[in-house]
């Protein structure tokens, strides 16, 4: 911000101290879950636990290879379903938020509470009629069956949709309509540029809840080789008997792509403040 | 999408109106729309009805198609006259509220106390609350067992601490704070953990929403009413709250979708038993408990649909709370 | 590992290239399973290859929980089914009424034919109720004492003492409280779950009677909740559950005294639970002349598999072959339900973290005691009430007649489908 302010007040100091304490509580899971990543079981099942990095995390790593020899290609797995759920839920979704959003037309309300009601239904009990309609495509344990029903989510069309409408003025698109521009082409240069902090925020959601979702695999992925990431990692929790040290070693590894689309999409938030700028 | 196409087709092609083309703009949003509703006519829409048709028969799943056996409404009556059922909601709805409401209590002046006063360091301090957001379940169950472990536990040891905290022979403290262990699986325990989980896991997803939010404001109506004399708190009062309702109403929206489907952190957390007294077994869970352990797929169909109105009934409710202020 | 699977490719290479029409003909079966009966499964595809070069194995494993959600799902729909299915005792009950099973108990199985091969409490586990043998058993896990031998010198109690009888115990515990400070058993209830389960007989159920009906209110469960309350009011129970964080702590730091579960629970105790305890622990029967069973695992072939004949091959060599079921024994400590196998020597080597004890002759002598209790597909919601409500009782001082008035009424409530 372009303020500049002399004097911090007492008031200001409690708040960054607040702030701060409270990123060490939400710091700490992270925290141990690499610590635990180069502990052996023993030493993470003792409390307190283990807070600072000890030796075992090559051990824990060539037990997690060895349990699951498939660790890296399910790893890949995971790249390569979250990357085409999150690109394809990007485009869908934006596209119809704006559609929302932008244009008046027929059972537009009524559309857009279908949409909304789709997201109400707990999900448990539509795990067998998928698995059902998997089967039947003969798309049982292919990628393509997590990708595909997964393109185009109801909560990224709402929020879009809410985005939309309040960053994006009509008269912009009704502007570069008389210009004689298209309809797909009025998304596509005109509203596409200006939404990219929530498309940010969008990808980042949706890359992360693809990459977790454990449900959905659970039903239609029967090959080991085929397992994403939490399917394989769950994989090693028997009764009692479990390798928590792979198991967070395989959980840090996983995370780390996570962290890296963080970077990046909170680079796209800063991107949004300057075409916020544009816009005012 | 043929079907919202048509009827568009019809209802522009009214009697009265000479036969014109349809402008792109008229028939466009019908096709940007469709993505949605042929991917749920596809993969959704079977679903759906086959769990409603479920919800009216007795089917242990392991038998197969084959197994079913109409049971009428007998499911709505279990369920309505459940207490497990009861209980489940009304854990549900208890965490909702005190997960849910302390998130955006939370969420909303974190955003704009680091939109406004963290220059460098706002993306690194924002980053830090949504790691919880990102870090994997499997995680977070080991790490929360272990720190409210009740004899070993960190939580307990700095709770009772303060408790015990003596200044001249006296307690000041004690009596907000426990002076021996607690025993954190006891019933009356259960759900204040699990909200604080919940609530630890989500206020970084609501602080970037709200931030994202923020960052359409424009900046000159800050300097505006700099130049007319607003202090900072005005300014947040009058400007950035008013402005941030399409975003608040987005992200309750979400936050009460999502909490009255709560499931992940309290399976966790009482490794899918729910806890002692079923203290944290929400609605969702007795959902996902009735279908795959006690192999009722009836019942747990018509648990679905019961909840599925109830917060359908919510989100109407919130949806005129926000646009009556409008 | 680069390596590796470059010589697996090339292999494959030679051996399609010398054989091209028999490569063709290999077929592949999926076995479906969790950890840790995973590892047996894995050790056995290569003795198994051996004997069968034409037959490729696949496995998939799933934590416990996921696996039967999986395979609930994949019964529903009769997609994803793999040709072997490894099931828990705990879901046996359920699958084996289902129907989604082979009956391998009829040709061309015939398997009835080996079933005094098997601990004898096993195979009515995997009897339907239309007497159909749904599943053929492959290891079990008899119910022992543990106890910190160490500890109980110090505070002067005997192996008798603890396994006379439960008031015995109870006030054994008393002792070893006052002297070291430990508790006798980390959690009431267990003492609950082995009363309700001694002094039935073949073919009687825990939680309900032939009919059906529940019979949680009966002088069995009444006495179950008066020792759990009781060993409770002494203060010796610690209250901690199994497999928690606390529950491997109080082991390492010498906080339990005794530890009724399966054998197996001494293998975990040495390799991860409390190394640093190895040594100081002995294994008894259970008190007062008691017999139970923890865990156990089966294998059957869904009705729908696609290869059902390279299913029951396989099967059969996981479970009625003397060497496999030695071999899952000696190296995963696997208690074999294959008799058998239990006749090995191994059964007399010495087990370290019990101080050298010969405890596995001791546990097969358990195995043989065990009565073939009935399994009821409502056990498990039966269990998950009476639990709630001993809960009550300790935690809230509920009248014991009161809490399991209150336990069969729900009970019969919610098993309304019988």
């Amino acid at each position: 911000m372009a303020i500049v302010t002399k004097r911090v007040s007492p008031t200001r100091w409690f708040a960054y101290f607040t702030v701060a304490a409270g990123s060490i509580i939400m710091l700490a899971p992270f925290w141990f879950m690499f610590v635990f990543a180069t502990h052996t079981n023993t030493e993470i099942l003792s409390v307190p636990p283990p807070v600072w990095f000890g030796d075992a995390f090559i051990g824990n790593l060539n037990l997690l290879l060895d349990k699951l020899p498939f660790f890296w290609k399910n790893l890949g797995w995971s790249f390569y379903i979250a990357i085409a759920v999150t690109a394809l839920n990007l485009f869908f979704c934006s596209l119809a938020g704006y559609a929302f959003a932008m244009y008046h037309f027929k059972y537009k309300e009524r559309l857009f509470a279908v949409i909304m009601a789709t997201v109400m239904l707990p999900s448990f009990v539509g795990m067998i009629p998928t698995a059902l309609v998997m089967s039947w495509l003969g798309w049982m344990n292919q990628p393509k069956a997590l990708i595909i029903p997964g393109a185009c989510g109801a909560f990224g069309i709402f929020m879009m949709r809410q985005y939309i409408s309040s960053a994006i003025p009509r008269e912009l698109t009704e502007a570069a309509r008389i210009d004689g521009c298209s309809e797909f082409g009025i998304y596509w240069r005109i509203v596409l540029p200006l939404i990219t902090p929530a498309l940010g925020t969008l990808g980042l959601v949706t890359f992360i809840g693809t990459w977790n979702n454990f449900a959905g695999p659970l039903i239609v992925i029967r090959d080991m080789e085929m397992f994403t990431v939490p399917l394989a990692l769950r994989a090693l929790q028997g009764t009692g008997q479990v390798p928590w040290g792979a198991i967070s070693a395989g959980s840090a590894i996983a995370v780390l792509p996570l962290l890296v689309i963080f970077v990046i999409s909170s680079r796209r938030l800063i991107a949004g403040l300057t075409s916020g700028a544009i816009k005012g | 999408m043929e079907a919202p196409m048509s009827i568009d087709r019809s209802g522009a092609a009214a009697p009265a109106k000479s036969r014109r083309r349809l402008q792109p703009w008229e028939w466009a949003p019908y096709v940007f729309i469709s993505p949605f509703f042929i991917l749920f006519l596809c993969f959704g829409l079977f679903p759906l009805l086959f769990s409603v048709w479920l919800s009216f028969h007795s089917w242990d799943a392991a038998t197969g198609l084959g197994g079913m056996t109409w049971v009428g409404i007998e499911n709505y009556e279990f369920v309505l006259g459940d207490e497990w059922f009861h209980k489940s909601l009304f854990n549900t709805f208890w965490l909702a509220i005190a997960s849910g409401l302390p998130q955006h209590l939370v969420a909303i002046p974190l955003a704009f106390f680091a939109h406004t006063y963290l220059a460098k360091y706002r993306n690194t301090v924002v980053g830090i609350y949504f790691l919880p957001f990102i870090t994997s379940s499997v995680a977070i169950a080991l790490v929360f067992n272990s720190l409210f472990s009740r004899d070993f536990g960190i939580v307990n040891v700095v709770l009772t601490s303060i408790g015990n905290f003596e200044v001249a022979g006296l307690h000041p403290l004690s009596w907000l704070f426990p002076t021996t262990n607690i025993d954190w699986g006891q019933p009356q325990y259960t759900k204040p953990m699990i909200a604080f989980v919940v609530f630890w896991r989500y206020v970084g997803w609501n602080t970037v929403l709200y931030l994202s939010a923020l960052q359409t404001i424009p900046h000159d109506l800050y300097e505006a009413a700099t130049i007319d004399g607003a202090s900072r708190r005005q300014q947040f009062w009058y400007i950035t709250l008013p402005l941030l309702k399409p975003m608040m109403f987005l992200a309750v929206t979400m936050t009460i979708i999502g909490n009255l489907q709560l499931f992940e952190e309290p399976f966790i957390i009482t490794s899918g038993t729910g806890g002692l007294d079923q203290a944290g077994k929400t609605a969702a869970m007795h959902m996902y408990n009735t279908a795959f352990v006690d192999s009722d797929f009836g019942t747990a169909s018509a648990v679905a649909w019961v909840l599925f109105m109830l917060i359908a009934l919510l989100t109407v409710v919130n949806n005129k709370i926000f646009s009556q202020k409008d | 590992m680069r390596v590796l699977i470059k010589r697996r490719v090339i292999a494959a290479a030679v051996v399609a290239g010398l054989c091209g029409s028999a490569a063709d003909a290999a077929t592949t079966i999926t076995v479906a399973a969790f950890p840790a009966l995973d590892a047996a499964v894995k050790a056995a595809i290569p003795l198994y290859k051996k004997l069968h070069p034409d037959v490729e194995i696949k496995l998939v494993s799933l934590a416990y929980a996921d696996h039967h959600v999986a395979m609930t799902t994949s019964l529903a729909t009769g997609a994803n089914l793999p040709d072997v299915m490894a099931v828990e005792v705990g879901f046996i009950g359920k699958f084996a009424e289902s129907g989604g099973l082979e009956d391998l108990g009829k040709p061309p199985y015939n398997a009835a034919q080996f079933k005094d091969k098997f601990a004898r409490f096993t195979v009515p586990q995997a009897t339907g109720p239309n007497g159909s043998l749904a599943a053929i058993p492959a290891d079990i896990g008899p119910g022992t004492l543990l106890y910190r031998k160490d500890l109980m010198d110090k505070a002067g109690v005997t192996e008798a003492d603890l396994t006379k009888s439960w008031e015995s115990y109870i006030e054994s515990g008393k002792k070893l409280k006052a002297a070291t400070g430990a508790y006798l058993v980390a959690s009431a209830a267990d003492i609950k779950d082995i009363y309700i389960r001694s002094g039935l007989k073949d073919g009687e159920g825990v939680y309900f009677d032939k009919a059906g009906k529940s019979v949680v209110d009966t002088p069995r469960f009444v006495k179950a909740f008066e020792l759990a309350k009781a060993a409770h009011t002494a203060g010796v129970d610690g209250k901690i559950s199994a497999w928690s964080n606390e529950w491997s702590e109080g082991f390492k730091r010498g906080q339990i005294g005794t530890q009724m579960m399966g054998a197996w629970l001494a293998g975990h105790l040495q390799t991860w639970l409390a190394p640093n305890t190895k040594g100081a622990w002995r294994a008894a029967q259970l008190p007062a002349g008691a017999f139970a069973s923890w865990g156990g695992s089966f294998y059957a072939i869904p009705t729908k598999a696609a290869n059902k004949t390279e299913a029951w091959e396989f099967i059969k060599f996981l479970t009625l072959d003397k060497k496999m079921q030695i071999e899952s024994f000696r190296k995963l400590d696997a208690f074999p339900a294959l008799i058998e196998a239990q006749n090995d020597p191994f059964i007399d080597q010495p087990i370290d973290v019990l101080g050298g004890q010969k405890a596995r002759q001791l546990w097969k002598v358990a195995a043989e005691k065990i009565p073939a209790i009935d399994v009821d597909k409502y056990d498990s919601i039966a269990q998950e009430i009476v639990n709630a409500e001993l809960e009550k009782v300790i935690e809230q001082n509920k009248d014991i007649p009161k809490a399991l008035a209150d336990a069969k009424a729900l009970i019969e409530r919610r098993a309304r489908r019988r």
